[in-house]
């Protein structure tokens, strides 16, 4: 039984093209147990769960967030090389499908609800947005959670003035510790929403907090996770989203807190109502023995789960079937032939680079107006780089000095003593030694004052290297400054005699 | 670090080899008193030698109040055995509420943790065989009349095998999210979906290669990876196990846990051949416990505990409940639990079991 006394949230996974996926979970929730996403108090997101995420706290229409996703994907598989050939411009595409997607008073609905999960480029720390002032802003965050590095582009979007890229790089899946996260994965593993593969696989990872079991289904989907599979199989996961949520629900034995305004749709399945119910109790009755649930069979399952296709939201289904539909027309069945895709493939060397050149031209027309901003961003990286290298390096040869440098202050000592006004010590052995450590430390202040910074060290260097052919054999005498040895007795001695 | 060679050296020849994994079992040793100094009951940690040469690294853990007032007839112990790669350390926890009344043992399974890592049989049955003699030695020597077995992941499939073939020696068996359950689909079945019972959504069969890489990786240990990654190995536990930090970190501020799993598992591999052994390409046991469960003792009480977020599929815990006589077998979701139930949910877990444990005697 799922706590709904206390607070909750839901949190959408990560996943890239997989995010199909979500969009099924989504509009179960919001058919099934519409309560638990009007009253969760937050919903988070990374990456593609960012955009249904808000696609969910803004109300906008999921079958047409989904017929989205798979248009994306049809255009990325339409090109050789798929989303890597140049002319692909996802981000472009992302932007627009979003702007046409979300309602105009969108970041009013998502301020204070969605939380955007962001990484820092100057850090790499996990950011969570939860403020928009403007649509754009709202758009710009999703376009932010989900610019994969490299793959998506080289300059970073900014957001309110900072740079951010993918969220799911520092965190994919915001917020999952707290007991009561609703957490939603398209990986099997140990979400709450998951698929659950028959696999008794010991073995799992984390990614950036996903849990992700070793088994052979999870390997091909975070293969197809950046290179979208074909319309039918993206369609599938969309049910297969719906199902698990649907299960979710009913395991926590949710359903029963279905509003009025889903008893007019519930006529078809009221048997099954009555079903819920009866698992209602019975979950109650596990609650109250207070040593956990007692697990009830789902043998139902079976025959409710072929309702399946009239549980489908009809708006998604009629979406889904519609993005899925391949508009055959007479050049694209003659572009099918084997004859001509092998010549189309032998054309690749010459008709990439053109390709390519051409989809630079209209990219670096369309950065035209961020041009100033990005290249002084790209000039404040490198400073940074040299900065940092510089910097590195500094430490590098200071540590090498200070080494030296150890030496050499004594030298410069031995050589300016005589100069001054003969002091006691020097008379004899017989003063104390920590009187001799005393003074040797007034002369360092005294003599010293600047010798801290690295570039007066290496003067140092040089002039007493300078020095040390005129310097007379017994004056040499060089020892670690630390605890006044006993060497430095000869060496103070040995001083006057030689100058 | 500075003890590397004592244990490593006399083991094998390489001893003067510089070690590409950064581990040996003294910083096993060392990373496991750490875990250990948690506990504030009275902890007795010993090598246990069995006749077949191999030592069992065994914890007892008694109650202070416990052990001063001795009671007029003595509570039935309570054995825990820990899952795949882990160790007696995993359970620091879960020994100091569950001694509360009643003397608690767990030991590191034959060729896990700090325990002797002999060569493991091929053969399933003979593999099984090995682990199961290894425990039952060690209850020998041990001295145990009856006991009350628990048993997490693969602990939980050893345990129902035990329990199967040494039936006077189980009081209560109780399963925490145990492998090696279910039997594997069959291959039509599997293609046609993952989805388990709801396998009605078509997908389209995994291509090639998606094949080819999964029996490439069969036939390495499953955790060659770790011991590969040498230098980078406790990096690589970090960064793909954050989750053993989070659980611990109310006891734990660094690294410890994640340390002490990779010294578990970076070391010369044994109870993961055993392992192997044991299971299929792809995690399933060669020999399902599912069509052994009702050679369990018909009056022997079974306990399968699941937890809620856990991969491991609790209707499994059902299927038990059928194939035994009613009333013997009880099945218990633990919310918000991952597959360590143990360690997510400490609280619940140890009421749970203490309650079972006070139902014994």
């Amino acid at each position: 039984m799922f706590p709904l006394e206390s607070p909750w949230n839901i949190s959408f996974a990560g996943c890239g093209f997989l995010g199909i996926y979500h969009v099924g979970v989504a509009s179960c929730l919001q058919e099934q147990a519409p309560f638990l996403v009007d009253n969760a108090r937050h919903i988070y997101g990374a990456s593609a769960g960012a955009l249904t995420a808000s696609a969910l706290v803004t109300g906008a229409c999921l079958g047409q967030a989904g017929a989205n996703i798979i248009d994306v994907s049809k255009e990325a598989r339409k090109r050789f090389l798929g989303p890597m050939h140049p002319s692909f411009n996802l981000v472009k595409i992302m932007r627009a499908m979003l702007y046409r997607t979300l309602p105009p008073d969108a970041h009013t609905l998502a301020s204070g609800r969605l939380g955007i999960s962001l990484t820092r480029v100057s850090d790499g720390e996990n950011v969570l947005v939860s403020q928009f002032n403007s649509k754009e802003e709202l758009v710009q965050a999703c376009v932010c959670s989900a610019y994969i590095p490299v793959y998506c582009g080289l300059i970073p979007p900014t957001l309110q003035g900072v740079r951010y890229v993918d969220g799911g790089i520092s965190d994919n899946l915001p917020q999952y510790e707290l007991k009561n996260t609703i957490t939603v994965s398209p990986f099997s593993g140990e979400s709450d929403i998951c698929p659950r593969d028959t696999s008794t696989n010991l073995h799992e990872l984390r990614f950036t907090n996903t849990s992700i079991q070793f088994t052979l289904t999870n390997l091909y989907r975070v293969s197809r996770a950046l290179f979208p599979p074909d319309p039918q199989t993206m369609k599938a996961m969309c049910k297969q989203g719906y199902k698990d949520a649907l299960y979710f629900i009913r395991r926590n034995g949710l359903l029963q807190y279905r509003g009025p305004q889903r008893a007019l749709g519930a006529r078809a399945d009221g048997e099954e109502v009555v079903e819920e119910e009866e698992e209602g109790e019975e979950e109650a009755n596990g609650e109250s023995s207070h040593d956990g649930r007692e697990v009830v069979v789902f043998n139902e399952h079976s025959t409710v789960e072929d309702h399946i296709f009239e549980h489908l939201p009809p708006r998604l289904h009629r979406a889904l079937v519609e993005a899925c539909k391949e508009r055959r027309s007479l050049f694209q069945s003659l572009g099918n032939l084997l004859p001509i895709r092998m010549a189309s493939a032998l054309m690749i060397p010459y008709t990439l680079p053109l390709e390519s050149a051409m989809s630079m031209t209209i990219r670096l027309l369309e950065w035209l107006p961020d041009v100033q901003e990005d290249v002084g961003w790209m000039r404040e990286q490198m400073v940074k780089l040299v900065q940092c290298f510089l910097n590195q390096a500094k430490r590098r040869l200071s540590q090498q000095v200070s080494a030296r440098l150890s030496y050499q202050l004594e030298l410069r000592r031995s050589q300016s003593l005589p100069a001054r006004p003969s002091p006691s010590w020097m008379s004899g052995s017989s003063s104390s030694m920590l009187d001799l450590i005393l003074r040797l430390d007034q002369y360092q202040r005294q003599l010293l004052p600047g010798l801290l910074s690295v570039n007066l060290d290496l003067r140092a260097s040089i002039f007493t290297q300078s020095s040390l052919a005129e310097m007379p054999e017994e004056g040499l005498v060089m020892r670690p400054v630390g605890p006044a040895p006993m060497a430095s007795q000869p060496s103070s001695e040995g001083h006057p005699g030689g100058s | 670090m500075q003890d590397e060679s004592e244990s490593e050296g006399s083991g094998s020849g390489y001893g003067w080899w510089p070690s590409w994994r950064p581990t040996s079992m003294s910083l096993l040793k060392n990373t496991e008193a750490k875990i250990l100094a948690c506990i504030q009951n009275d902890v007795w940690a010993r090598f246990v030698t069995l006749p077949t040469q191999d030592r069992i690294w065994t914890l007892t853990v008694t109650n202070k109040r416990l052990s001063k007032a001795p009671e007029k007839a003595p509570r039935t112990p309570l054995v825990m055995v820990h899952g795949f790669g882990g160790g007696v350390g995993l359970w620091i926890r879960n020994l100091d509420p569950l001694c509360r009344s009643r003397p608690l043992l767990t030991f590191d399974l034959l060729g896990f943790g700090r325990s002797s890592r002999p060569l493991f049989p091929s053969d399933p049955a003979e593999a099984e065989e090995r682990f199961l003699d290894s425990i039952e030695q060690w209850r020998r020597a041990q001295g145990l009349e009856r006991m009350i077995l628990l048993g997490h992941s693969l602990g939980g499939y050893l345990a129902t095998s035990y329990a199967i073939q040494y039936p006077e020696r189980v009081s209560h068996l109780i399963l925490v999210d145990p492998w090696g359950f279910p039997e594997r689909p069959q291959p039509s079945e599997e293609e046609e979906g993952s989805g388990g019972q709801r396998s009605e959504v078509k997908r389209a069969p995994l291509p090639r290669w998606v094949k080819a890489v999964a029996s490439v990786a069969s036939l390495f240990n499953p955790l060659a990876v770790i011991r590969a990654a040498g230098p980078w190995g406790p990096g690589l536990v970090n960064r793909f196990r954050p989750d053993f930090k989070r659980k611990f970190e109310d006891l734990f501020d660094d690294d410890t846990m994640t340390q002490y799993i990779y010294h578990c598992n970076a070391q010369n591999p044994s109870g993961e051949v055993g392992f192997r052994a044991l299971s299929e390409s792809l995690g399933w046991a060669r020999r399902p416990m599912l069509g052994r469960v009702s050679l369990l003792a018909p009056s022997l009480p079974v306990t399968l505990l699941y937890g809620g977020r856990s991969w491991v599929d609790s209707s499994t815990g059902a299927r038990v409940a059928e194939l035994r006589p009613p009333g013997t077998t009880r099945v218990l979701v633990i919310e918000g639990a991952s597959h360590h139930v143990y360690a997510d949910q400490p609280g619940e877990f140890n009421a749970v079991v203490e309650k079972i444990c006070d139902g014994v005697d």
